[in-house]
């Protein structure tokens, strides 16, 4: 009996040993997640103009250019585990935002302004950076897919957090793809408020300080009496009083392989945000209160003309927002492979949220195979939106409202953009720059127009390396 | 009645996909097929969100990053 236990122990244990040789076996055998080291590097430029900036009411320039710069690394830790590095850079210049201080002292007229002139002030440009590290596991059947994930971002006037995670499954024989994801960002302000605005509500005297030598005007263009009863007084000296902003983020995803040539998917986002959820630079004039400049008095009748370049009118107050906001996106996507010259990318979003907003989203791109290196792609992409509910222009919003908002972001509008982009792929990588062998390279361009006036454009320029 | 014919619809439609094997997936496979955003995008989809009022759901950030949206 003994005998016939030892046997069959050493039977278990052979065959246990056998069975981590084999799967010792299959992991030898197993094909990498990632093969080599990749490196996307990325850089735009973008450049936008119209009419109806936020910062000055809903009215003035909205100039802006930027400049961004990024690069992922992407780094195979093991057969099954990848690693990904992503480091963003982006400095903007902003005419509009330079009205965050619109008063320059010029020496024959004293202290002028216009929401059609960039102005001096330091804020008329500024830095984001964000870095990103994730860090994904496939199961050895590459089935199973989870990674996690943390982000920082900083600009001057804010900093953002965010922690986040996916699972994703396919089955099938990877026909399906089910994925779940979440992200909470911790996000917080440094907030910087129209210069008149902060001045006031730090001293709350037209006789010192900012205002203390500089001669405050009427709708007529005389210059008040500032120790009279008809003076510029702002609807609140309490500015912001929350400086934060928390977003979290769940995320469903279905796909789902059609046939040899077809697949789709869909997916919707659930996203609450809380805290202080309007921007404290962007100005807002209430229609019900009187009007007060400081400039060139006949300037006044042209103020909302972009002919005004020497008068500004004070504000009444900064936008006031709800403190909460739930966004519901969802979103599908399919793809049709007709041939080995042409391909479909098409994509549509329908997205409300308690705000008020309504909006849909359709794209389409045709990526043509015109030779084995190069592919063209041109897009196509309409977008239209209602406008939240405590949007209205420059003074149309009324100082008895509780939420108040001229940022034409959130009015009603639709809007046309058309692409065009060109890529070079080597698949043999026979370009190189140091160790770093040109896997593809792509060239973009897209103009948008929006029916509000305004336009940009984007050209963006790519790189994706593979590390030898 | 509405929301249970479109299930069913739906449902008959995905059930009508026969599993496609691996060696059928070469078209499928193709770069430019992915279900995704592709990465030249990206720098697009990040202004969209500075200028319309609608993010998520194209892959892009949900929020966090800047006070943009």
């Amino acid at each position: 009996m003994k005998k016939i236990l030892l046997i069959a122990s050493l039977f278990s244990i052979v065959s246990i040993v056998a069975q981590e040789q084999s799967i010792d076996t299959i992991k030898i055998y197993k094909k990498r997640v990632l093969e080599k080291i990749e490196v996307d590097f990325s850089t735009s430029y973008y450049s936008q103009d119209g009419d109806n900036a936020a910062v000055t009411g809903g009215i003035g320039t909205e100039e802006l250019t930027d400049l961004a710069t990024d690069i992922v690394v992407s780094i195979p830790l093991n057969d099954d585990d990848i690693l990904t590095i992503n480091a963003e850079v982006s400095a903007y210049t902003s005419a509009s935002s330079s009205n965050l201080n619109p008063f320059d002292n010029n020496s024959s007229s004293g202290v002028v302004g216009s929401p059609w002139v960039e102005s001096t002030g330091d804020s008329k440009k500024d830095t984001w950076i964000n870095g990103n590290v994730s860090y994904s596991h496939s199961s050895d059947d590459r089935n199973k897919i989870w990674s996690a994930n943390l982000n920082f971002a900083a600009e001057y006037d804010y900093t953002s957090a965010g922690v986040g995670g996916s699972y994703t499954w396919l089955f099938n024989e990877k026909n399906t793809e089910v994925g779940i994801k979440g992200n909470a960002y911790f996000d917080t302000w440094n907030p910087q408020t129209p210069i008149e605005l902060r001045y006031f509500s730090e001293v709350q005297n037209l006789n010192s300080g900012f205002f203390g030598g500089v001669d405050i005007l009427d709708q007529n263009g005389n210059i008040i009496d500032k120790d009279g009863t008809n003076i510029w007084n702002p609807l609140s000296t309490t500015l912001v009083d929350d400086k934060t902003r928390n977003t979290f983020a769940f995320s469903v995803s279905f796909s789902q392989i059609l046939n040899k040539n077809a697949q789709i998917s869909f997916f919707a986002d659930l996203i609450q945000q809380n805290g202080w959820l309007s921007s404290p630079m962007q100005r807002v004039y209430f229609g019900d209160r009187d009007n007060f400049y400081i400039g060139n008095p006949s300037s006044i009748p042209n103020y909302t003309s972009s002919s005004n370049r020497d008068v500004f009118q004070l504000a009444d107050d900064i936008e006031r927002l709800p403190d909460s906001r739930v966004k519901i996106p969802i979103g599908m996507r399919f793809n049709y492979y007709f041939n080995e010259t042409f391909v479909a990318r098409t994509y549509y979003r329908f997205y409300t949220d308690d705000w008020g907003v309504t909006s849909h989203t359709a794209e389409i791109e045709v990526p043509i195979k015109i030779s084995d290196k190069f592919t063209l792609y041109p897009s196509y992409r309409y977008y239209t939106q209602t406008a939240a509910n405590y949007f209205a222009p420059f003074e149309e919003n009324l100082s008895t409202q509780e939420f108040y908002t001229s940022d034409f972001d959130l009015s009603d509008f639709d809007a046309n953009q058309y692409g065009f982009g060109i890529k070079y792929t080597d698949i043999f990588t026979k370009l190189h720059i140091w160790k770093l062998n040109l896997k593809s390279a792509e060239l973009k361009y897209s103009h948008y127009d929006r029916s509000t006036g305004l336009a940009s454009d984007i050209i963006s320029l790519g790189f994706n390396y593979v590390f030898e | 009645m509405k929301k249970i014919i479109y299930l069913v619809i739906a449902a008959s439609f995905f059930a009508s996909c026969v599993a496609v094997k691996e060696y059928e997936k070469v078209n499928i496979n193709d770069p430019d097929m992915v279900l995704s955003s592709r990465k030249a995008n990206k720098f697009e989809t990040s202004f969209q969100a500075y200028r319309e009022a609608s993010a998520g759901a194209n892959g892009g950030k949900t929020g966090g990053g800047c006070g943009c949206n």
